[in-house]
């Protein structure tokens, strides 16, 4: 049982890594192509790291280890969800834990490593996406957690795999109410964590709107690779999450070549469908008043609320 | 006389001891061993707790030709917060030691802090409401005499002290009149008879009631928290961390006391109470130490926060175990007592930061405060390491116990797959609520108390000149740091340990599982801190080789300011300041929190679009202060004026007084 | 095989109408809120369905049938047919902070559910548990008639406190006699047709039917 979990572990890690700038070079290549651009390419990402792995860090005099450990810490704490959230396979190792309350904290962990990357900088506008990216971050956690709640009815535990798994041999539990309204609420909690529209623009640079980017402005070289890479990374595992908890079929709950084998193809094709109708959504959306943003968190948390209020109403 | 009770007499023996000392020694030998003395006396307490946590009885009764005999009786609970605090005692007395300035050292100045941590110690082990009064009285005396200690310096510690009198003995008085209630009903003011009465009566649906609000006020919480952000920033920084690391934790005692020792078998609306006023506590606390830019006021009203999550811990306890969750119930009060000790541990830590930061630069307000992180790396780790824990991130103290919490919250409402009762499905998926949005602003305040102060570049000539705190004073910082991540990695045997001192069946209730993780096998959960900092470590492996590699290729270069948002003149005032960082939360929450705002656009000239100078000014109010306690104020204060007509100075309107009460005393007595 | 699935459909039809009363108070367009109302007629009228074939009731079926046109279709295909020409470009600016509306809306449901829990507490029924969804969804309406500023986007949130009615009635009791839903169907349809009639009199009249400013005339 220990060996297939670190063997799912380590192709989890793997897959994503590999999987991570791809998903952003067709987002971004299905974008430009829907705006009459010709795009450039799917790999775009992967030659972005590369060149940046290559170039030579430039930090400020006044800035501490932070700017160089920071980045690492949104990496790290990335490739720790890799290991933990059941993507390929859902298999209830109780010390690997894929808990959601700890899985929300790890992510949370590189949320703060980045927002003190940005600060440490010394500039006007790190300190700005810094502060906008937390506020957000902090009125985000009650939906999530709520969302978590009502995913943990059915199942009777806040374990990951197991409420995949639920799933998988329950289908129904998908459709009821409980969990399409938690499904929704946990989307919206999703789009906001991983700054996308219309909560954040990802491609701008207009210092009214940035968030995200702000905190990257100052990065360079190594620095800027491994927050990127970490970002990336973050995105399409929680897609990969939200794709697996919507259509739960093909992860594997027993280890042999084929069924890793279909649980990576599996994860693969859920993640890039939903890469592609988010930048698709996307095209359609206007990023929203930065103070109309809780306007909307405030929405996802009622869902959310309601999710939990209704599995006591309806079965 | 049994272990325990000698432990005891040579606790008392040391104290006395230490207070003789400081009246007799000349000032250069006072702090280092009056200090010393201060540690020994914490470290015997602490034994003498760790020897009650066994459970091996016996009672130490002093008599006294007033209050009769006051015996003192610590039981495995009473025993489990006797070490909280005294671990607490320790490193705030290793750290004054070395800080004590002015006032701090003089005799009474020590004396007071003598005194303040050994009464702190005893309350817990009082075995009768009299003796418990009684040291709950001298402790909130001796730390208004260490609040005083500041009144030369700052006009505003007066005004401090007088809060702080008045809102401790209203929480006196309420405490005293409980206990009397629970006195008349059981017969004896010994706390075993009480515990005999059971609940029911609407009595003790009284006592219940202003024991609770009279801990509370002790505990910090809204709306009697007014004090809180007064009090923490004047008071010097050791005190500051023994008020809010061990004096408020005694509050937290009490309310244990009456909950799990006293009335254990409380009906449910109990619990609900509790729930609302700490879960309201959690999010207002928080609210406002993420919109406050002083140091010690944000962490003033973090203690209000973390306090009421503690009381919504204990809340939904008493809810879980009236409706027969048993299970549940026993989690959520574990994680009342893990967070009673996490809080111990990081907020010590932190006030003594602060006062580091104090130190050095003669500054609190994060908005002058910067680039520490290079200047001060002692404090910076140690600072960082508690806000995590504060902030409820891994892998830290902090984490597992809000974990323990919200395991419990979403456990409760369903046993097995059926609902519990209505107000329990209510009540759960709101604590939920409240607890995550405590927890995310929590972040926010976190991220923004370490950014802004130990980050970036300097914010004023003081933080730029800023040294490291001497070794004296860092010893703790970094003790508490170690003991924080040490809770936090290795949390099994402590929980165990814990869990032996408050249920009857600890196995049961919690284990240690995996690598000192914990579980709770009563709900099925398990967190095991350890494996997930081997798994961090595993995956670090290969990412530090790979940025090894790629560093000895390309190393990196320094500038004065890479890009610098674009132009060349970025100064440090250009920075996000602390007040400039909560701005977007100050809009959100803006019918709450009612910040005044005041804005002055000065124009250049006649010109109506170029604008000369731009001032704001920004002030965030307390609204319990402004909307509850300021009307009161007022109507006591015209009550003044109309006491000042009768007492006008002749001595016979006085002695027409004495005997006109006399009169009617007479006249009471007769009928 | 429809005994497995009824609490489901039932569940679904439920929480369709819970998510569509929802999103009308999160959206402020008025042409966003009419498909919802739409919608939210469809889910009503496949409540009624469900209710029917698992009752093996033609009535009910012909009720379904007579919900789906007037909620479904009809009314807010009256309503938007103007709508859509003249209120494109107005902003709804509400009396309530819209954060503070969703947040009282899921405090409603919850009052909502603690409320019909006691009251219903003896009932086990699956239609019976779903109940408090309908109360809610009348609370909503109120919650819409006080905080939307124009005539017309009142009329929403009577239209939803009319499903909400019908929601209850037909969770608790099994649906209402065809003639009775028949001849409440007729009047909402006349409340709707003349307030119509009225609001697109004032607006040629005033220029807008922002009740507040309505006052003004009275004065």
């Amino acid at each position: 049982m220990i060996g297939a979990a670190v063997l799912i572990a380590l192709v989890q890690v793997m897959l994503f890594l590999f999987l991570a700038p791809l998903l952003v070079g067709v987002m971004r290549q299905v974008r430009s192509r829907l705006e009459g651009r010709v795009g450039s390419g799917i790999w775009q990402p992967w030659r972005d790291v590369r060149k940046l792995l290559r170039k030579a860090p430039v930090r400020a005099r006044d800035s501490s280890w932070i700017l160089s450990i920071g980045p690492l810490a949104l990496l790290l704490s990335s490739l720790l969800l890799c290991v933990l959230l059941p993507l390929v396979g859902a298999l209830d190792v109780p010390w690997i834990s894929s808990d959601l309350f700890v899985i929300v904290s790890v992510m949370l962990l590189g949320v703060v490593a980045l927002a003190l990357v940005g600060l440490d900088a010394g500039t006007a506008f790190g300190g700005m996406g810094s502060s906008r990216h937390m506020t957000v971050a902090a009125l985000v956690e009650p939906t999530v957690l709520l969302a978590v709640y009502a995913l943990s009815i059915p199942a009777g535990t806040s374990s990951l795999s197991v409420i995949v798994g639920t799933r998988l041999h329950v289908p129904s539990e998908i459709i009821s109410p409980v969990s399409v309204l938690a499904l929704v609420a946990l989307a919206i909690a999703i789009m906001a964590e991983t700054s996308r529209l219309p909560i954040d623009n990802p491609s701008t640079h207009l210092e009214l709107t940035m968030m995200h980017e702000a905190m990257l402005l100052e990065g360079s070289g190594r620095d800027l690779a491994w927050l990127e890479m970490g970002s990336w990374i973050k995105l399409t595992v929680l897609l990969g999450l939200l794709g697996n908890l919507t259509a739960p079929w093909g992860i594997l709950t027993d280890v042999t070549i084929g069924s890793v084998l279909l649980g990576v193809a599996a994860i693969t094709v859920k993640v890039l469908l939903l890469g592609v109708a988010l930048s698709v959504g996307e095209v359609f959306l206007a990023k929203a008043r930065l103070f109309r943003v809780p306007e909307l968190l405030a929405g996802s948390f009622a869902l959310a609320l309601l999710a939990v209020t209704a599995s006591y109403l309806v079965a | 006389m049994t272990a325990l009770a000698a432990s005891l007499l040579t606790e008392l023996i040391v104290a006395a001891v230490v207070v003789l000392g400081a009246f007799t020694l000349p000032a250069r030998w006072r702090s280092p061993v009056s200090g010393l003395g201060s540690v020994v006396l914490s470290a015997v307490a602490a034994t003498t707790g760790i020897l009650a946590m066994t459970g091996i009885g016996g009672a130490l009764s002093v008599r006294t030709t007033l209050a009769g005999a006051l015996t003192f009786a610590p039981d495995r609970l009473g025993g489990l917060f006797m070490v909280i605090v005294s671990l607490v005692g320790v490193l705030a007395s290793l750290y004054a030691m070395r800080s004590a300035r002015g006032a701090e050292t003089s005799r009474s100045g020590w004396a007071a802090w003598v005194v303040f941590l050994a009464s702190m110690q005893l309350v817990p082990a009082a075995a009768d409401m009299v003796s418990f009064l009684l040291a709950w009285e001298l402790m909130t005396l001796c730390s208004v005499l260490l609040l005083a200690t500041g009144h030369r310096l700052r006009s505003s510690v007066a005004s401090a002290t007088i809060w702080y009198l008045a809102m401790s003995q209203l929480s006196f008085f309420l405490v005293a009149a409980g206990f009397a209630v629970l006195a008349g009903v059981a017969g004896s003011t010994s706390f075993a008879a009480v515990a005999a009465i059971g609940s029911g009566s609407w009595q003790v649906d009284v006592a219940f009631v202003l024991l609770l609000v009279g801990f509370a006020a002790k505990a910090e919480l809204v709306p009697l928290h007014v004090w809180v952000p007064r009090v923490l920033p004047e008071a010097p920084a050791p005190v500051a961390a023994a008020m809010s690391g061990a004096m408020v934790k005694v509050g937290v005692y009490g309310a244990l006391l009456v909950c799990v020792r006293l009335l254990p078998a409380g009906p449910p609306w109990w619990g609900v109470l509790i729930m609302a006023l700490g879960g309201a506590s959690a999010v207002y606390g928080i609210l406002q130490a993420s919109v406050n830019s002083g140091l010690k006021v944000l962490l003033a009203y973090s203690t209000t926060e973390n306090m009421g999550l503690v009381f919504l811990a204990v809340g939904a306890a008493v809810l879980l175990r009236g409706l027969d969750a048993t299970a549940a119930a026993d989690a959520a009060l574990m994680s009342a007592v893990l967070l009673t000790i996490s809080h111990a541990l990081f907020k010590t830590t932190l006030f003594l930061a602060a006062g580091a930061i104090e130190h050095a630069t003669d500054e609190t307000n994060l908005d002058r405060l910067g680039g520490l992180l290079r200047r001060m790396p002692w404090t910076a780790a140690a600072f960082g390491i508690a806000a995590l824990s504060a902030a409820a991130l891994p892998i830290t103290s902090g984490f597992v116990a809000e974990w323990t919490l919200l395991q419990s919250l979403i456990h409760g409402s369903r046993i097995s797959g059926t609902p519990v009762a209505v107000i329990v499905s209510v009540a759960m998926p709101l604590g939920v609520a409240v607890v995550a949005l405590t927890a995310g602003l929590a972040l926010l305040t976190f991220v923004k108390a370490y950014g802004i102060a130990f980050l970036a570049r300097p914010r004023s000539a003081e933080a730029a000149t800023a040294v490291e705190a001497p070794l004296g004073m860092r010893v703790s910082l970094v003790a508490g740091a170690v003991a924080i991540i040490l809770l936090g990695v290795l949390p099994g045997p402590a929980a165990q340990a814990v869990a032996s001192a408050v249920f009857t069946n600890p196995a049961e209730v919690v284990r240690s599982a995996g690598l000192a993780g914990v579980s709770f096998p009563g709900i099925g959960v398990l967190l095991d801190p350890a494996t997930l900092a081997l798994i961090v470590a595993l995956l670090a492996v290969p990412v530090l080789i790979l940025v090894s590699i790629v560093s000895r290729r390309h190393r990196s270069r320094v500038s004065e300011l890479p890009w610098g948002g674009g132009g060349s003149r970025a100064r440090p005032r250009m920075q996000y300041t602390a007040t400039s960082y909560a701005e977007p939360l100050v809009r959100v929450f803006d019918d709450v929190l009612k910040p005044s705002r005041d804005v002055q656009v000065t124009h250049l000239g006649e010109s109506r679009y170029l604008i000369e100078r731009v001032q704001i000014e920004q002030r965030m109010t307390d609204v319990f202060e402004t909307r509850v306690y300021r009307p009161l104020l007022n109507v006591a204060e015209r009550f003044g004026v109309l006491a000042r007509h009768a007492q006008n100075g002749s001595i016979h309107r006085y002695l027409a007084y004495s005997f006109v009460a006399l009169v009617i005393v007479l006249v009471v007595v007769a009928l | 095989m429809f005994d497995t699935t009824y609490p489901q459909a039932i569940g679904l039809c439920s929480g369709a109408l819970l998510l569509t009363s929802v999103l009308m108070v999160w959206r402020h367009s008025l042409l966003a809120s009419l498909r919802l109302l739409a919608l939210q007629g469809l889910a009503l009228a496949a409540l009624v369905a469900v209710i029917g074939i698992k009752a093996a009731d033609w009535e009910l079926l012909l009720v379904a049938l007579l919900v789906l046109v007037v909620k479904g279709g009809v009314l807010p295909w009256i309503l938007a047919r103007q709508s859509r020409a003249t209120t494109r470009t107005i902003d709804e600016s509400p009396r309530l902070n819209p954060t503070a509306a969703l947040l009282a809306v899921a405090g409603l449901t919850v009052l909502s559910y603690v409320v019909l829990g006691r009251i219903l507490a003896s009932v086990t029924t699956v239609t019976a548990q779903a109940a408090p969804i309908g109360l809610s969804m009348v609370l909503i309406g109120f919650l819409l008639l006080l905080a939307r500023r124009r005539a017309r986007s009142q009329l929403i949130g009577f239209l939803l406190l009319d499903n909400g009615i019908a929601t209850v009635a037909f969770l608790t009791s099994g649906g209402v006699p065809l003639f009775l839903e028949l001849g409440i169907s007729l009047d909402v349809l006349l409340v709707v047709v003349i307030l119509y009639v009225f609001t697109g009199r004032m607006r040629t009249k005033f220029g807008g039917t922002d009740v507040d400013t309505l006052r003004e005339l009275h004065d």
